[in-house]
């Protein structure tokens, strides 16, 4: 299987996603996405922490310095309310204009309107 | 939320930029860090894994700078939603501790509000008339020039001589100073054109009169020098004119009027906003040329000096060029280079009135202080709760700030918004002799000013709070009785200002009182003669039809003996110069037996020549002596008015004196035969009409004017334009009501009176609401020991008594120092006095009264609370 290159703007998505569960480092996050992308996606590590600082200037996301596992100073990211709200309506998005989209690369030849939804 | 914000707040202080940058270095360090271990563990050298790591990061130079770049923007938006959340929360806040005093802060607000709108529109009238009545390109170095007696002037009459054209031709070729000098002339002319004649202001000026002005013919051109030279008889009129008269006809240009006896073609229309240098003049209709070249008396002449001249130096250059030309080299009359402003009539009171903008001000900014001082005092506790509850003393401050600020532009937003239309109000409200003030705009400086006073008072008193509760440990202040110690040394404060705000109002009032009077008086009986039912009869025709000067007194002596047959008429007399013209001859009082002034023969005096029976019809109450009996006696006899006689004889009777008029001492000297009261018949202004007055008897040679008595409201108008027309087709009779002129001579001072009293009042409403304020807040302050009085035995009668007296003494010692300042400073408005002493001890005497009043008032409320104070309730409290 090659590598994926993120759709724009997917990539804020995935990131709200992953600090959906927990608040997490810029490492953490990384490691998150690649495990549960199972390694397919093509991103470099800079883009992640463009993505999630342009996510804290919009309020999404906010920051506070805390200490890793190891004992070591990180900046851990968490989800503001609006960022959570962002987060349930975008994927709503995502997923229906996924399933559009399949639907209709998949579709047959004769396939009626009704098929596609 | 906050806490991370004041976390945040806290940390900008230790330069936020160095901060950021770092933990964006940080965070990659330990993201690459994080990455090799991981590489590591799964097998690689520690080179490998460090290579790989930074591989997948990405280019590390140009990642870092867009990491830099993105944490950049990142910091400044929430730097901005940190402030505006901060700003909303304070708002908020503001508003609704606020909005919980609603009473104070309607109070604080309106003392603003007020203080700003009426300092502003006032000050914006009052410099438009003072500084800038004319508006002149390069205003500040537009100068008007007139000439005054060179050795003084012995009969004790200001005049202002306007040169004649002999003299303005030697001024205008010696006077380096001046970038420009123009030459008017005003008079009237009958226009014959269209329709009825009516009589027409016209103004004779140079062909560069406009461009001095900043002129330009709104329609056809402006005359010029050649067709001034060729002495052809160019027109321009006036918009106004143009529009009313001739319908705002384009075509006119070219067509010909006639204006009395001559043909004038117009060239052009000049705009209304083109007016002449005589503040308060009635608008041009017609300008028409001077020519220098042609002999002829009194000029107004109005120059632009070169920028860095000044008016002394001007005026000894105008004198050398002046003398260069007089044959001993002296010259009689000495030129006076001045501002226009200094021309403006009541510019005395219209100066005090600036004042009183400048007492009014600090007024409300006293009043605004002690709002500020009572409020932050009673809000020492919470203030002190919050502190102790946590908040930061620095959001405290922040806190009390933005009230402040809150109030501060509330109070000048409605104070522009009423400062606007006050000044509309002003300007609505202008007498024709302050035509000047529809030039009047909202005053940016004074506006900055006001505005810029009362934010800093409200600010800095704001603020008192804030240090007090940082000053005060928040123990101390949490104790109920804490607070007493501290405040004492405000109250102290507080009533000192209130003393200040009564001692300011009460030199209002005082002020105010006087002008008031003076204004009375000048409508009512002091004016020394009876203006109500008395006309003044003029005739005008072509000058060649009057040519002959006893022709015009001919038909007037004929006409007034038709009048006295008339229904109505009560009587009729023949004079010189109607009441609101100023007459004088020229040359030098003589008093027999006394030695002779010396110096040339250019005294003036006011005079009137008058015939049999006008002391009667004027209603002049004859002091001593009799009225004229025989005009044929003409030359023998005179009458001098009380000032007159007062300055020369001082209390001896005048009865049998002699003086006379010198000029070239062959006069033959003239008995005086009575003593006439004072009348206010001299002149268009009070400084005119009470000057020492001479009244000779008249040969019917020197009437210009009759003067009626007419009964009732009786219409003459029609049944004298018919007798007029009847005796003499040529002539156009003038009828004019001296009532009503005498009004229009006092619309100016009545004005500024009505300014300065809506003012007073304002000032004296804003004082008593201070007093309120300190009383109601000393009871409130003094609940608890009134409670144990009243539980001791001290009846209620007492307590209010001890509130009332509490106030009224803050009153008393207030108009105490008002009215000493005041005793000092009537000296400035003495000239606009008129019957009233500047020693005036009714005024004095309102004064008192007044401020004793509004103090009782203010105490009403305050002395009520301290009745109602429940002695259980009030020492329980706490």
């Amino acid at each position: 299987m090659s590598r994926l290159p993120v759709l724009k703007g997917t990539l804020d998505l995935l990131v709200l996603r992953a600090l959906s569960w927990t608040p997490m480092h810029g490492f953490e996050i990384v490691s998150w996405l690649e495990r549960a992308g199972g390694g397919a996606l093509d991103l470099e590590d800079s883009a992640l922490y463009q993505a999630v600082y342009r996510l804290e200037e919009r309020g999404l996301l906010e920051a506070e310095w805390g200490v890793t596992e190891n004992n070591r100073r990180a900046r851990y990211y968490k989800l503001t309310a609006a960022g959570r709200a962002f987060l349930r309506a975008e994927t709503k998005n995502w997923m229906q204009y996924a399933e559009t989209v399949t639907a209709i690369l998949t579709a047959g030849k004769d396939a009626r309107p009704a098929a596609a939804s | 939320m906050i806490r991370d914000g004041v976390r945040r707040a806290f940390r900008l202080a230790l330069r936020r930029r160095d901060r950021w940058e770092h933990e964006v270095e940080e965070e990659i360090k330990l993201h690459l860090a994080l990455r090799a271990e991981q590489a590591v563990a799964r097998g690689a050298t520690p080179d490998e894994a460090h290579q790989a790591a930074v591989k997948k990061f990405g280019p590390l130079v140009e990642s870092r700078a867009r990491l830099l770049e993105a944490a950049r923007n990142r910091e400044a938006r929430m730097q901005r939603t940190e402030y505006l959340s901060d700003l909303r929360q304070d708002l908020t806040f503001a508003v609704r501790m606020l909005a919980r005093d609603k009473g104070w802060t309607a109070v604080t607000v309106a003392t603003l509000a007020l203080g700003i709108a009426a300092a502003t529109a006032v000050f914006s009238a009052v410099s438009n008339l003072l500084l800038h009545p004319i508006d002149y390109p390069g205003a500040n170095r537009v100068v008007v020039v007139f000439q005054q007696p060179t050795k003084g002037n012995n009969t004790g009459v200001d005049v202002e001589i306007l040169p004649g054209t002999q003299v303005i031709r030697e001024w205008k070729a010696g006077a380096p100073s001046f970038e420009s000098l123009e030459a008017l002339a005003s008079g009237q002319a009958e226009l014959r054109t269209r329709g009825e004649p009516a009589t027409l202001n016209v103004t004779y000026i140079e062909p560069t009169f406009p461009r001095f002005a900043g002129v330009r013919t709104m329609l056809g051109r402006m005359f010029t020098s050649a067709e001034v030279d060729a002495r052809e008889h160019p027109a321009v009129l006036g918009e106004g004119i143009w529009r009313t008269r001739f319908g705002a006809d384009t075509s006119i240009i070219g067509k010909a009027i006639t204006l009395d006896d001559s043909t004038y073609t117009v060239v052009g229309v000049l705009p209304a906003n083109l007016r002449t240098p005589r503040v308060g003049a009635s608008p041009t209709d017609v300008w028409l040329p001077l020519d220098l070249r042609v002999d002829q008396m009194g000029a107004t002449v109005v120059g632009r000096l070169k920028p860095g001249r000044d008016l002394a130096g001007a005026a000894r250059e105008l004198d050398s060029a002046y003398a260069r030309s007089t044959s001993t080299g002296e010259v009689p009359f000495r030129a006076v280079v001045t501002t226009p402003a200094t021309r403006v009539s009541v510019r005395d009171s219209l100066t005090m009135l600036g004042y009183a903008v400048g007492l009014l001000l600090l007024v409300a900014c006293a009043n605004v202080a002690h709002l500020f001082l009572a409020r932050s005092t009673s809000r020492q506790r919470e203030l002190a709760i919050r502190v102790a509850l946590g908040a930061a003393r620095g959001r405290v401050f922040r806190q009390l700030l933005t009230e402040s600020l809150l109030l501060a532009v509330t109070g000048g937003a409605l104070g522009v918004l009423g400062g606007w239309v006050g000044l509309k109000a002003i300007v609505g409200l202008r007498p024709s002799a302050l035509t000047e003030l529809e030039l009047a705009h909202l005053d940016a400086t004074t506006l900055a000013v006001a505005l810029a006073v009362t934010l800093a008072t409200s600010v800095v008193f704001g603020l008192v709070g804030a240090v007090q509760s940082a000053r005060t440990s928040t123990h101390d202040a949490l104790k109920s009785g804490g607070s007493r110690s501290a405040t004492t040394g405000r109250g102290r404060g507080r009533r000192l200002l209130v003393v200040t705000e009564m001692a300011l109002s009460a030199m209002l009032v005082v002020g105010a009182t006087m002008l008031v009077r003076s204004v009375i008086n000048l409508q009512r009986a002091n004016l020394g003669f009876e203006p109500r039912g008395l006309y003044a009869l003029t005739l005008t025709a072509s000058k060649a039809h009057f040519a002959n000067a006893d022709a015009r007194g001919q038909l007037l002596s004929t006409l007034a003996a038709r009048l006295t047959t008339m229904p109505n008429v009560r009587s009729v007399a023949l004079a010189s110069t109607q009441p609101t013209w100023f007459a004088f001859r020229i040359g030098r009082l003589e008093i027999e037996g006394e030695p002779v002034p010396p110096g040339p023969a250019t005294g003036f005096i006011s005079d009137n020549v008058v015939g049999s029976g006008y002391f009667k019809t004027l209603g002049i109450r004859l002091v001593q002596g009799t009225a004229f009996t025989d005009t044929t006696l003409e030359g023998t006899q005179v009458i001098v008015n009380e000032r007159f006689a007062r300055k020369q004889w001082r209390g001896v009777s005048p009865l049998g004196k002699r003086l006379r008029i010198a000029v070239d001492g062959t006069e033959s000297w003239l008995t005086v035969v009575g003593v006439a009261a004072d009348a206010a018949t001299g002149g268009a202004t009070l400084s005119e009409s009470t000057q020492p007055f001479l009244y000779f008897p008249a040969a019917d040679s020197d009437a210009k004017a009759i003067m009626l008595r007419v009964d009732g409201a009786t219409d003459l108008a029609q049944p004298i334009r018919t007798l007029v027309r009847s005796l003499d087709g040529q002539v156009t009779p003038k009828l004019e009501s001296v009532e009503v002129q005498m009004s229009q001579a006092i619309s100016a001072p009545r004005f500024v009176m009505l300014l300065l009293a809506v003012f007073t009042a304002l000032a004296l409403v804003l004082a008593a609401v201070g007093l309120y304020g300190v009383m109601a807040y000393s009871v409130a302050q003094r609940t608890r020991e009134i409670g144990i009085r009243v539980a001791l035995g001290a009846t209620r009668t007492r307590i209010a008594r001890g509130v009332v007296a509490g106030g009224v003494t803050l009153a008393l010692v207030g108009s105490a120092v008002g009215i000493t300042v005041a005793l000092w400073g009537t000296k400035f408005i003495e000239h606009q006095l008129y019957g009233v002493a500047q020693r005036d001890v009714v005024s004095f005497v309102t004064t008192v009264v007044v401020l004793l009043a509004s103090g009782v008032v203010a105490c009403v409320v305050p002395a009520r609370r301290a009745l109602a104070v429940d002695p259980m309730t009030a020492i329980r409290a706490d």
